[in-house]
């Protein structure tokens, strides 16, 4: 199960689990980020590379525009996955 | 149960059926969270490429799991395919800057990291792709 909303502030917040069975639902909300965004991962436990790849063409996007994507609240193992990736030299990571 | 196999839809709605057997498994052989999380990774890699890439397969994709001793083997089984190494796709840049860095072959590169062994047999008179993994358990 997955969900993703977008906070008053602008904030996307993922819960459940992003794989690729789920991350269509996830790009209807990135396609429609246009400018520097906070992420925050809290309620997220899983991500496969379908989400990755999902979160990687929005940083691209956002970066050629001036912007970046910020990720918060990455719990150890999606943080584990991260460094794998090679993330770390793409995202802001708090 | 120290074996179980299970066949699932050429789909990518079958992962949460995937999911559910790989979770039954992992309590039935005792893994922690952490190394169920990488099972369900891996095996959600595999079995993606196949249902994306092997044009033409079979119905069913066959995922096989076995404990032995601290070692668990997982081996996924697809039919009527063409043959593909996973073991031989090259690894992304993940040293490189978003400037440099180019979409594709995380999942291969996210499976290749985080089990022990990787295998691919090919049957040419079956067309029938096997790829095992094998994975240290640490507890």
């Amino acid at each position: 199960m997955f969900e993703i909303e977008r906070s008053a502030n602008g904030n996307v917040h993922l819960h459940g689990r992003l794989d690729a069975a789920e991350v269509e639902k996830a790009r209807g909300v990135f396609d429609q980020v246009a400018e520097s965004c906070v992420i925050d991962f809290a309620g997220l436990n899983y991500i496969s590379s379908a989400g990755l790849g999902l979160l990687f063409a929005t940083q691209k996007r956002l970066v050629d525009a001036g912007g970046a994507l910020t990720l918060v609240n990455l719990n150890p193992h999606i943080r584990e996955i991260f460094q794998i990736a090679g993330f770390d030299n793409i995202f802001e990571i708090e | 149960m120290k074996a179980s196999r299970a066949g699932f839809r050429r789909e990518l709605g079958s992962l949460d059926g995937v999911f559910r057997f790989l979770g039954e498994f992992a309590d039935a052989v005792g893994v922690d969270e952490r190394t169920a999380l990488c099972i369900d990774l891996v095996v959600e890699e595999l079995f993606t490429n196949m249902v994306k890439y092997n044009d033409g397969g079979g119905d069913q994709i066959v995922v096989g799991l076995e404990r032995i001793g601290d070692r668990l083997h997982i081996e996924l089984v697809d039919n009527d395919v063409e043959p593909f190494d996973p073991a031989g796709v090259p690894d992304p840049a993940v040293a490189a800057g978003i400037a440099d860095r180019r979409p594709g072959g995380l999942g291969l590169h996210l499976v290749r990291s985080m089990v022990d062994d990787l295998h691919y047999e090919y049957e040419p008179e079956t067309r029938q792709m096997r790829v095992s993994v094998t994975k240290v358990l640490e507890n």
